[in-house]
């Protein structure tokens, strides 16, 4: 009990000394002088230098690929470039005949490099690819985000044996990946002092014209023990000597030998997923081994497990956006890019429904929305949508 | 000026959808503006591949189970929020893992004290006796809530005895004279993580009030994750007549004659309100909204004693094994490679480490076994670290310092989750930049400013801001930092502004 006084005491005399400490911090020229120039405007700049929200990269070569392919090598004009895992993108603003959208592009080039690297593939019927290709020319300032995307190969977690499945134009983020790793001081590795990554690339092509940087490709795996390239052609012309056929089971197995422990990326086309995942599967291969790119909105939606039977893709629903306007939408287009043809302006990154920053609530009617949106379980219940995966089934009401 | 609402609340974390939603409750019009497209500040979820991960949250205090409600439950009933989510119970608070040790506590008072006893027999005198205050400690908490403040200074030795004695000194100070086992003393001290400060540090206070709250009625998690709860105060915000518009950054609040005005949006429309809220931080609200030659100096002056709290480093793992497969049978586990605190401590002021070397892991399944597909589980490694060094790690070696931080965290988890790497099928980490760039806040800071005891509760900022009609709501002000303390935070401020609002509204009439 005695003891217990003298604590009290020795507690209550605390409030002392404490307000002295405090008061004493108070005084100028002590503590925390919040007004110094170091607390100004500091979080904008740490996180646009790592973060930028927009960049403006100047044109300042184009490389003719192939014959439907060309690389826009770029120089950011408004700040140095930021740091990128190889693998990622940016999406790309235009402006296509007053048009005002965007489209996700990865970037081809290593980090580190000087100049940013943007290729693309002219795609029949696009909307965008095509104005790419035609109308950019040297010294021209594109828009685009940041880097984005989770597609890079993670040294945490990946392993260092790795297998790409690339087909088309998919092989840009991996090139980027390859580029990185047999560079001698490459970003990715060095830093976790693990061996650096052995990388066996299958690359599908229609037709040998079409390979990408395939000349780059041959070299490297000439010069690099822990790099082996296979170009497959589905469509070879007479006399062609390479291998030919799709990237089936058959195909990879005879190429990487066992799958066990090895960790697999697929870029390419819809379909493309469609039948490696199945093949990975046939091969034994885990899920938490595969890792793949986002590939857009479906390229048929009508196609998709789920859509209505019977509702076809021109069928015209109407769309309020409150505040805006009112817009007539078909069932089979992604109400992001309805809205953008109305010149409604939507923010939108991926394009594929994953980064919810086209997030919109949905006030009255219904949409589709394909099975592995990238939707929070509560935004779901609270009734938002992924514009950009989301396809009308009945007239709407929607804010964005 | 297009339009004039009685408040508009800048940003959306939960401060400020607390903040709003209570506004509206009482009859106000509220505009409420939020930079990023989606509400809830650090109260968010993301998602990556089929994995939904949850942001920030760990435990939540103030929920009680359906029985025994707690205070910040009944706050959200008040408010019509608390019928729009589902509260899993989280039934232990937390094992912790030693090189000599390994126990888990469970919540309750008595289990709580019993579990410590049975663990350290040799000191069950100083660990009734050290509950015991803690315990004091909260009942005069408390009576002051009830009672709206503390009261006169005078007479508090008297009326709130526990409440006085406590407020000047730290947590390690009265835990030492207690307890003399080392061991012991961690044991007790694990959830310094929650507070931001070592044990020789942080206030005994605020530590105490914090402990006791999960003690007495265990922890809780929203279904849905905390984005669920961000959902839920908007859609009852939207529901009492606010106005919310997301992706709508403020660029300056207005002020005129030492008052402010309303604000200017990003896109330059300047909207005019009675009251301002900030869930801003205050040193950005003061420097970059407002402007340093509209602050009266003396804010700034009583800042100078208060130091920016630390920011965390977190690797969200998705993986393709079960919890039972990974071995995880508790919701939080506190991972440390000594019990030297104070170390664990420094070591969070710089990026120079191989890895932390104390780690929270936390396994949602346990409680949530719905958050991600059969089979897998989320398992969630946070280490605190403070944000000033991650300003200057230059841009080209930041992914290459994340990751070999986050490595060394992955590497400790394994210890008691093996497998845990080689299943993993996503993997995200973020830093104190992270921090920064989603929620805009200094220093990437969790907690808001520290709260050792010159800078506790009581002395903490308080709600009002140094402009009339400014307030402050969110982790750095009043009662704190953490997810019920911001919430209160709302309900503090918000509740200042209607009763003044009703004090003006009766001298009106009055007057006429």
């Amino acid at each position: 009990m005695a003891l217990e006084i003298v604590n009290w005491l020795q507690d209550v005399r605390e409030h002392l000394r404490v307000s002295r400490r405090r008061e004493s911090l108070r005084q100028p020229g002590q503590g925390f002088d919040y007004t110094e120039k170091k607390y100004q405007n500091v979080v904008r700049l740490v996180v646009s230098a790592i973060h930028p929200q927009r960049m403006r990269l100047r044109v300042v070569e184009i490389i003719q690929e192939t014959p439907t392919t060309k690389t826009f090598r770029c120089q950011r004009s408004d700040g140095p470039l930021p740091p990128f895992r190889p693998g990622q993108y940016v999406n790309l603003f235009v402006d296509v005949d007053g048009v005002l959208t965007s489209r996700p592009y990865s970037i081809a080039s290593a980090p580190g490099s000087e100049t940013l690297e943007l290729t693309v593939r002219d795609n029949p019927g696009g909307f965008v690819a095509p104005y790419l290709l035609h109308e950019i020319k040297v010294g021209d300032e594109l828009e685009t985000t940041g880097p984005q995307g989770q597609f890079y190969h993670e040294p945490l977690i990946d392993g260092d044996d790795l297998v790409f499945l690339a087909g088309g134009s998919g092989i840009t983020p991996l090139m980027s990946i390859i580029r990185d790793a047999l560079q001698p001081e490459h970003c990715e590795q060095a830093v976790l002092d693990r061996a650096t990554p052995k990388i066996h690339l299958l690359y599908g092509s229609r037709v040998p014209e079409d390979v990408i940087y395939g000349a780059e490709l041959a070299a490297l795996a000439a010069g690099h023990a822990n790099f082996r390239y296979a170009p497959v052609i589905s469509e070879p012309p007479p006399g062609y000597k390479g291998r030919s056929g799709f990237l089936g089971a058959d195909l990879i197995r005879e190429q990487i030998g066992d799958a066990a422990g090895k960790t697999f990326y697929i870029c390419g086309p819809q379909a493309m997923y469609d039948f490696c995942l199945a093949t990975l599967r046939k091969l034994g291969v885990p899920s938490h081994k595969i890792r793949r790119e986002l590939y857009g909105p479906p390229a048929d939606v009508t196609q998709e497990p789920g859509w209505p039977e019977g509702l076809a893709a021109d069928t015209l629903f109407e769309v309020e956006v409150v505040g805006q306007k009112t817009v007539r939408a078909p069932a089979g287009e992604p109400l992001l890019n309805t809205l953008e043809r109305y010149g409604i302006v939507v923010p939108a990154v991926c394009r594929s429904g994953a980064c919810s920053a086209c997030r919109a609530r949905l006030l009255s009617g219904r949409v589709f929305q394909p099975a592995d949106t990238g939707l929070r379980e509560s935004d779901r219940e609270h009734g938002y949508v992924h514009a950009c995966v989301s396809y009308p089934l009945e007239d709407l009401r929607i804010r964005l | 000026m297009t339009q004039k609402y009685d408040a508009i609340v800048i940003g959306a974390g939960l401060g400020g959808l607390s903040a709003a939603t209570m506004l509206a409750r009482n009859g106000l019009s509220v505009l409420l503006l939020e930079r990023h497209n989606v509400p809830g500040g650090y109260a968010t979820s993301f998602v990556r591949g089929r994995y939904e991960f949850e942001v920030a949250l760990h435990e939540l205090s103030g929920i009680g189970p359906p029985e025994r409600r707690g205070s910040l439950y009944r706050y959200l009933e008040y408010l019509g929020v608390a019928d729009k989510v589902e509260f899993l119970h989280v039934p232990n608070l937390y094992r912790a893992v030693f090189p000599d040790l390994d126990v888990t506590l469970p919540s309750g008072r008595e289990a709580f004290e019993a579990k410590l006893c049975e663990t350290f027999p040799h000191e069950a005198r100083g660990i009734r006796r050290f509950v015991k205050r803690v315990f004091d400690l909260r009942k005069d908490f408390i009576k002051t809530s009830k009672q709206g403040g503390a009261g006169s200074p005078a007479t508090m030795p008297f009326r709130l005895p526990h409440f006085f004695r406590y407020l000047p000194v730290t947590w390690g100070h009265v835990l030492n004279r207690d307890i003399k086992d080392p061991l012991a003393r961690a044991v007790l001290s694990q959830y310094w993580g929650y507070v931001g400060m070592p044990p020789s540090q942080i206030s005994f206070f605020y530590f105490a009030t914090t402990l006791a709250a999960y003690v007495w009625r265990g922890a809780a998690f929203p279904q849905g994750r905390s984005q669920a709860l961000s959902n839920a105060f908007l859609a009852t915000f939207e529901e009492l007549g606010g106005e919310a518009r997301m992706s709508c950054g403020v660029e300056r609040i207005t002020t005129a004659n030492g008052r402010v005005t309303g604000v200017v949006t990003e896109e330059g429309e300047e909207i005019g309100a009675d009251w301002v809220i900030s869930n801003a931080d205050p040193i950005t609200t003061c420097r970059e909204l407002i402007g340093d030659d509209e602050v009266p100096p003396r804010f700034f002056t009583r800042l100078q004693s208060s130091e920016i709290g630390p920011s965390t480093v977190n690797v969200y793992l998705g993986v393709a094994r079960s919890p039972e497969e990974l071995g995880f049978t508790e919701h939080e586990i506190f991972l440390n490679e000594d019990y030297d605190f104070d170390r664990h401590y420094e070591m969070m002021r710089t990026v120079d480490v191989a890895s932390p070397p104390a780690v929270a892991v936390t396994c949602y399944n346990v409680v949530y076994p719905g958050i991600s597909p059969p089979g897998t589980s989320i398992v969630v490694l946070t280490a605190l670290m403070y944000g000033e060094p991650w300003c200057e790690v230059p841009p080209a070696e930041y992914v290459a310092t994340k990751n070999r931080i986050a490595d060394g965290m992955i590497r400790m988890a394994e210890r008691i989750a093996p497998g845990l790497r080689e299943r993993a099928e996503v993997v995200e980490v973020s830093t104190p930049v992270t921090n920064m760039r989603y929620a805009g806040t200094l220093g990437g800071s969790i907690y808001g400013f520290n709260q050792p005891p010159r800078d506790n509760m009581v002395w903490r900022m308080g709600n009002r801001g140094p402009l009339e009609g400014l307030y402050f709501v969110g982790a750095w002000t009043q009662p704190g930092g953490g997810y019920e303390p911001a919430m209160m935070s709302g309900q503090m401020a918000g509740g200042a502004i209607v009763r003044n609002v009703k004090r003006e509204t009766s001298n009106v009439k009055r007057e006429t």
